[in-house]
């Protein structure tokens, strides 16, 4: 049975892609990334965080890249994660798919005066 | 303490999830518990926590499939049954239940099937009996829940908006040789072009049922709308008269019948239009959600909350720095709104001031505001100059404020990086300059989008974009709608921002 939970895109796992696009972190580096992003609306809990990044490894959206440590985290050792192609694509198509939605909110006379 | 109980509630998800990342949540709790001291914050990190657990346990649980071992023995030949082995695990008594219910409604849909499939009619063609075309009809709506299941499919596997409209003419066009040559025609005129008004991949099974039933009073009545938006609305009132004469001969002839959905039809009418009018802005688009009959107007909130959006994004200037050689690289993915985003923009060009040439990144940008377009144009003259849109008539605002006091950009040379994704406002922005030759297109062909015309409702899911004025081109009789911005230099966008800096350097070295 294929897995379809990447269809349609959570929020969190679209959250944890664009928190990747800068570069590679790892879980609560990924975690307190996607707070800032979203001014602290969406902080990911263990669960939805491990579970999201299970799926978009398993899906290959993201690779594991390496287990060391940071410095300023102290000397636990950490897995950290990037983003493939595979996966910037899937966030671009996503990001395109909401630039569409803004368009028809321009139509809708919603969002005014712009191209979009 | 806190630590240990996390960890029994750890315990609440399946071994598999706990095996592979327990300890990285144990170790993701310590870090928060560490930098989230004081009762507050203790208290928002444990109800967070019990948030947490109660959404994903559950999903875990929902979604937890066992893993395949590799199948004893390898069998890659297609069509070859093969078998997989669940890992460790027998399944669970509930998987067994839902599995005998499974069948047993598969046995008994097959068997009803069966005996009822003479008189089996599906509901498209039940609907369609009453109309008058209802032979033709009915046809459709036997061919379209196959068709429908084959088109998913189709795009499923390809995700392309293009491809999903492409299946969704394909789904409802008649059999034979008139769906070919329909289907040759729609796209020999660029007609599958994906709009943001067309239907999303996920919406298509919805959109067949919705589609098929288009009838000749409907499309009737957005013929009527077309024309008279266009009479009432368009800039040139003999152009328009002349194209709803048009309009009426190919109804009367009965071209338009073979537009059997609403997508095609509004493609086929945009086609009619444009081959009268010789104006790539004009078009009837067709929204598979309802539009609203009177758009409410924005208000002051909406407008704070998109000054509150713009400003907690840096206005979205992406990315100001100075690249090796003092060469300015400048990413910008949307022209905001100059009157919000001003003094974001000012920053971020004075932060590139001291350079010896700029690169302004567009490869990802979806268009924005006129406004900005002449607003950071401003910065690469040293008189004002005229940036055409051809969106609105000339104002005072369509000319730069150059000189911009203390920017020495003038007369640093300029590379711009486009990709077929440069859109709307960035067109403007990457035509303006070319024609002005201030500076050099680097990439790929961009989109081809103006969006130049005013808005008008047909009815609840059909409406056009009617260009209300039209000013003058002063370079030539078209601008980029349907064609792009063709680049100076021709590479993939990938390759764009190294050819780009190559170009700086050695014409940089030549001073």
């Amino acid at each position: 049975m294929p897995k379809q939970k990447l269809h349609p895109l959570p929020s969190a796992a679209f959250q944890i892609l664009l928190s990747l696009a800068g570069e590679d972190l790892h879980g609560y580096g990924i975690m307190r990334q996607v707070a800032d992003q979203t001014n602290g609306r969406i902080r990911l809990g263990p669960g939805t965080l491990y579970s999201s990044i299970q799926t978009l490894l398993e899906e290959k959206f993201i690779e594991e890249v390496d287990q060391r440590e940071d410095a300023k985290l102290g000397n636990e050792r950490r897995r950290y994660y990037r983003l493939t192609l595979a996966g910037r694509k899937l966030a671009r198509s996503e990001a395109e798919r909401l630039a569409d939605l803004l368009r028809v909110a321009r139509t809708k006379k919603i969002l005014r005066g712009d191209y979009v | 303490m806190s630590e240990k109980i996390y960890a029994l509630l750890l315990r609440l998800y399946p071994s598999r999830f706990r095996a592979e990342y327990g300890e990285e949540a144990l170790q993701l709790f310590r870090d928060r518990a560490r930098d989230e001291r004081g009762f507050f914050p203790t208290l928002r990190l444990w109800l967070d926590l019990l948030a947490d657990l109660a959404i994903s346990v559950p999903s875990e649980y929902f979604h937890a499939q066992p893993a395949f071992i590799v199948s004893p023995v390898r069998q890659h030949l297609d069509g070859t049954p093969s078998f997989f082995l669940l890992e460790n695990e027998s399944p669970r008594l509930g998987a067994l239940l839902f599995g005998s219910v499974l069948s047993l409604l598969a046995i008994a849909t097959v068997s009803v099937l069966n005996g009822h499939g003479a008189s089996y009619r599906p509901l498209g063609a039940s609907v369609a009996q009453s109309h008058p075309n209802a032979a033709r009809s009915s046809a459709f709506g036997r061919l379209a829940p196959q068709r429908a299941a084959d088109s998913e499919q189709e795009i499923l596997a390809s995700q392309q908006p293009t491809t999903a409209a492409n299946a969704l003419i394909e789904g409802d066009a008649e059999p034979g040789s008139s769906q070919s040559s329909f289907l040759l025609m729609l796209r020999r005129f660029g007609l599958v072009k994906p709009h943001a008004l067309q239907p999303r991949p996920h919406s298509v099974a919805r959109a067949m049922v919705e589609s098929v039933t288009l009838d000749s009073a409907e499309r009737h009545r957005v013929i009527d709308g077309a024309i008279a938006n266009l009479k009432q609305h368009y800039v040139d009132p003999d152009v328009a008269r002349k194209t709803a004469d048009a309009l009426l001969a190919h109804e009367k002839s009965g071209d338009d019948e073979t537009a059997t959905n609403r997508p095609a039809l509004a493609y086929l009418l945009t086609r009619q239009i444009r081959d009268v009018s010789h104006d790539m802005h004009l078009e009837v688009v067709y929204s598979q959600a309802a539009l609203p009959e009177h758009p409410r107007e924005s208000t002051p909130e909406d407008l704070a909350r998109y000054r509150k959006a713009m400003e907690q994004q840096h206005c979205v200037f992406e990315k100001a720095e100075v690249l090796p050689h003092n060469i300015g690289y400048l990413k910008l993915n949307f022209f905001p709104d100059a009157s919000v985003c001003q003094s974001a923009a000012t920053a971020a060009m004075a932060s590139l001031n001291r350079v010896d040439a700029i690169i302004f990144d567009l490869r990802d940008n979806m268009g924005g505001f006129p406004s900005m377009v002449t607003l950071i144009a401003g910065y690469l003259f040293d008189h004002p100059e005229y940036m055409y849109s051809p969106r609105e008539a000339p104002t005072l605002q369509s000319w730069t404020s150059s000189p911009v006091p203390g920017n020495r950009l003038a007369d640093k040379p300029v590379y711009v990086l486009t990709s077929a994704r440069t859109i709307s406002g960035a067109e403007e922005f990457c035509y303006d300059l070319k024609m002005l030759k201030r500076a050099t297109l680097v990439g790929e062909t961009t989109r081809g989008s103006a969006h130049a015309g005013v808005f008008h409702r047909i009815d609840d899911h059909f409406g056009m974009g009617i260009p209300e004025v039209r000013p003058i081109n002063p370079y030539a009789k078209t601008d980029w709608e349907g064609t792009g911005v063709d680049p100076d230099v021709k590479v993939k966008a990938a390759d764009a921002l190294e050819t780009a800096v190559k170009l700086a350097q050695s014409k940089l070295r030549k001073k």
